[in-house]
């Protein structure tokens, strides 16, 4: 049976047990006697009692399912054919489980073709019994619930220990997500530390993917010339860009604008930051850069790349201006209105005003915003990809081809490299660095952002 | 005493000094007061421009898609008289009901028999004016008439892609010499391309579509949606109406927070290693993509969700207290309802950032060539913005003009999603 259908089938089924329970208890009557549960909560207790087992049970048995089927193909008499174990068994029999499920028309290997029935068989007969597992499950827990629907028993305490199991379930996922994230990284990268040594991963000056010595691979997987690139293109160009627009546009929204046009202009500067990074990718490489390129080449710099450093910077400038506009924003507004009123009464004009009382007051909230800002612009992977180099140099002109670690990241794992290369790995290694950098950039934006707001509240 | 413009503090009981007012009116104070207004006015303009230009990058962006896309959503034609009375393909009009009528037609030779007919009408290299599917419009219009078997007709077919770049604007010179011959014969033609609409990826670019991909993206989209809303809103919930202060709920906000901070790309490294390498789920599938957009979108969703949730007055929740509701039916009955227009709001943002967003899906493999639109969640598929991405990456200058439709496509969803955003906030939000 199609899982879509089985699933129907118990939801049919807790759907029937709502009803029934529900109407059942609406004519619980014991003179003198007011009940702690409404009717409604006798017919969530049958229903969840009918529904959450069987759920269980087939999230349990689809991890346990594939591992019987092949027991079960193994045992017939045709796998006796079967080469020992290794690459060749598990192609043969994932070609016959496709062949089997219905999946493939053809195979490349001929035995796949005579275990398909086997496995056909096999996968049915594991579908039926689950199937009838499952009902059987669903019958028996409504059952059970619905033999202890009595007048006085208090459904409504269970059904709502039940929801708050889910909802506590439902913010844990957030911490196995970091956790997943973390161990993942951990893992893959401490399985690239035995092959490449920490040091010279993170200080050797040499990064060349394509050819990976197989007895010295650290020698070309020095990743110096990344974090060179990263902070060249993140931290600096973008920022030459992100900072003074960014800042000017809030300082002119909230202490010049008229609210009028404050609530138009607002809205549309926002709209910088909801652009897909693709479409800024694609732009970067097809318009600016050759921009960037034909400029160089007008200032006598023959050689300039067309996937500078510059072009890749300056577009991530423009998509980070709305995050230091509105970090900027917020620190101006946190600022005492007394201190403005003062300057501004002490005979200082408007600019005079922003630039020696409010902006200082503001700087430590300014400064966190910026830290977010290159957090962001750090971890950003489409324009670099699109429009900055794949060659690592360390350099300092804005016109020669860079290289970022988001971008490496995306060039070894895009490959046709198997899993377990040092080339592979090294994504995770540079994924593991990156993750680190931008947490820890987090933590200390936030951290001055929070002292920041507690001087002056 | 001295003429000081500082006053002097009084100094024992002695009278304080009568203070000289300032002469605003000798020329060095003017001068003064002159260059501060000029400062002023240049900080002031400083601002202006820093606002004028950001818009102006803006439009500047959006105008350089449009221009360059626009071309893509039609397509050049031109007409071609076939002669299939003439030509006696060997079908027979039962063969052209059923589903075997592709097979048959093609079979038949009716390629050849287009590519022939586009040469006797333009010269020897007529074949090369078409594009590889033209022949298509020609078997849908028998299938539709096979009274066109019988007879001699025209038809307007889609060019190849070289002519149509050259016929759109400044293409290769072979093409252009071709269009020059062409047009004063009056035999192009520019009409909407709704193949780009409902095709999926090729690698004729005259043939490629958005739908593939925009199938892709639903169904991904779909995945996301089903498990971050319910998760996000629960755990938003939970922590801002029943988790007691301790060290848990601490560190479960902090994860959260970091969450929403974490490289986009990062996400696609956990979906490489848990989802299919741990997990052993198929590659390039929605499925997969789904499930790391949502783990990416979730925090978004709870940390809207907390706003929304924490503007609603306290006094809604002690009155339903009062009368006897249970902490659960507080929340479920009350709270929610009032929190869920900003909660909707925060999600749909979500959902719009996980829509638009291509590194995390390059690295679980939704790159793959594919050509047929995805049947089901385990299906390889795309997404629009890696499709804008592979097509970005293409030689072939037709591709130009699809890959800034496509971003068109992309841009007017996302603001439509945006656009729905404002309304439910404008038209829900309660403030009280």
């Amino acid at each position: 049976m199609p899982a879509t259908a089985l699933l129907f089938i118990l939801v049919g089924l807790s759907l029937i047990g709502w009803l029934t329970a529900r109407a059942r208890a609406a004519r619980f009557k014991v003179a003198g006697q007011r009940f702690s549960s409404l009717p409604g909560h006798f017919g969530w207790y049958v229903a969840l009692w009918t529904i959450v087992p069987p759920l269980i049970f087939l999230a349990i048995w689809s991890t346990v399912a594939p591992a019987l089927v092949t027991d079960a193909v193994l045992s017939t008499p045709a796998a006796a054919q079967l080469p020992p174990p290794g690459f060749d068994r598990a192609a043969i029999l994932s070609e016959a489980r496709e062949l089997g499920a219905g999946r493939a028309y053809g195979a490349f290997h001929g035995l796949a073709r005579l275990l398909a029935p086997a496995y056909a068989a096999a996968q049915d007969r594991y579908d039926w019994i689950a199937t009838a597992a499952a009902l059987l499950l669903a019958f028996a827990g409504g059952a059970f619930a619905w033999t202890r629907s009595k007048p006085g028993f208090a459904a409504r305490t269970r059904v709502e220990r039940i929801v708050m199991g889910a909802l506590l379930a439902a913010s844990l996922i957030a911490i196995l997500t970091t956790i997943g994230i973390v161990l993942s990284l951990v893992w893959e990268a401490g399985r690239f530390f035995q092959v490449v040594p920490v040091h010279e991963f993170l200080f050797g000056t040499h990064w060349s993917p394509q050819v990976i010595d197989a007895r010295d691979p650290g020698a070309s997987l020095g990743a110096v010339p990344l974090f060179w690139g990263t902070f060249f293109i993140g931290a600096v160009i973008a920022m030459i860009v992100a900072i003074p627009f960014g800042l000017m546009s809030a300082i002119y929204l909230t202490q010049y604008a008229a609210p009028r046009t404050r609530r138009w202009m607002k809205p549309i500067l926002e709209v910088l930051a909801g652009v897909p990074t693709v479409v800024y990718g694609y732009f970067a490489a097809l318009t600016v850069a050759p921009a960037v390129r034909d400029l160089a080449v007008a200032m006598g710099i023959s050689w300039a790349s067309s996937e500078s450093a510059l072009a890749a910077g300056l577009v991530m400038g423009v998509m980070i201006i709305p995050f230091v506009s509105s970090m900027a924003d917020d620190s101006l507004a946190a600022v005492p209105s007394s201190m403005r009123d003062g300057s501004l009464a002490m005979g200082a004009t408007s600019s005079e005003t922003i630039r020696k009382v409010m902006l200082p007051a503001a700087l430590p909230g300014v400064v966190g915003g910026v830290l977010l800002a290159i957090s962001r612009a750090v971890g950003e992977t489409m324009i670099v990809v699109m429009a900055a180099s794949g060659v690592a140099t360390l350099t300092l002109n804005p016109f020669a081809s860079t290289t970022t670690v988001t971008r490496q990241i995306v060039d070894l794992l895009t490959g046709e490299a198997e899993f377990d290369s040092p080339k592979t790995l090294a994504a995770f290694a540079l994924g593991l660095t990156l993750f680190v950098v931008t947490l820890l950039l987090n933590i200390v934006a936030l951290t001055v952002v929070k002292k920041y707001r507690e001087a002056y509240e | 005493m001295s003429k000081s413009l500082v006053a002097q503090l009084p100094t024992g009981p002695a009278e304080p000094a009568q203070r000289v007012p300032t002469d605003w009116t000798t020329g060095a104070m003017q001068g003064r007061i002159r260059r501060r207004y000029a400062a002023e006015r240049r900080f002031r303009l400083m601002g202006l421009a820093a606002v004028t230009l950001s818009a102006g990058f803006l439009a500047f962006l959006l105008a350089t898609m449009l221009w360059q896309g626009i071309g893509g959503f039609t397509e050049t034609r031109v007409t071609v008289p076939v002669d299939l009375g003439a030509a006696k393909l060997a079908v027979t009009p039962a063969q052209l009901d059923g589903r075997g009528a592709d097979l048959a037609l093609a079979g038949a030779g009716l390629e050849g028999i287009v590519d022939t007919s586009a040469s006797r009408a333009y010269g020897k290299d007529g074949d090369n004016l078409l594009s590889g599917g033209a022949w298509l419009t020609v078997r849908e219009a028998i299938k539709a008439d096979p009274s066109l078997l019988t007879r001699r007709a025209t038809f307007d077919l889609p060019v190849a892609s070289p002519i149509d770049v050259a016929y759109k604007g400044k293409g290769a010179p072979e093409a252009e010499a071709m269009v020059a011959r062409l047009t004063p014969r009056g035999v192009l033609s520019r009409s909407l391309n709704t193949g780009f609409l409902d095709s999926a990826d090729s690698t004729d670019p005259t043939r490629v579509g958005i739908w593939g991909a925009f199938k892709g993206s639903l169904l991904t989209m779909l995945v996301t949606l089903l498990l971050a809303f319910p998760i996000g809103v629960l755990s938003a919930l939970y922590l801002e109406e029943y988790a007691p202060r301790n060290r848990w709920t601490d560190i479960i906000e902090v994860s959260i927070n970091n969450l929403a901070a974490v490289p986009s790309i990062i996400f696609g490294l956990l979906g490489l290693a848990v989802f299919l390498g741990t997990f052993g789920l198929p590659r390039s599938a929605p499925i997969v993509g789904g499930l790391t957009l949502a783990l990416m979108t979730m925090p978004v969703i709870v940390i809207a969700g907390r706003n929304a949730i924490k503007a609603v007055p306290p006094s809604i929740r002690d009155a339903a207290l009062g009368v006897g509701a249970s902490p659960i039916q507080v929340v479920f009955h009350h709270v929610l309802p009032l929190a869920l227009p900003g909660i909707l709001t925060g999600t749909i943002i979500g959902m719009a950032r996980a829509l638009g967003e291509t590194a995390p899906l390059l690295l679980i493999g939704m790159r793959a060539f594919i050509a047929a639109p995805p049947r089901g969640l385990t299906d390889p598929a795309t997404v629009l913005p890696v499709q804008i991405f592979l097509w970005s990456d293409q030689v072939d200058r037709g591709f130009v003009e699809k890959t800034s439709a496509a971003i068109i496509a992309l841009l007017v969803f996302l603001l439509a999603m945006n656009g729905l955003a404002i309304y439910l906030r404008n038209r829900f939000e309660t403030r009280w």
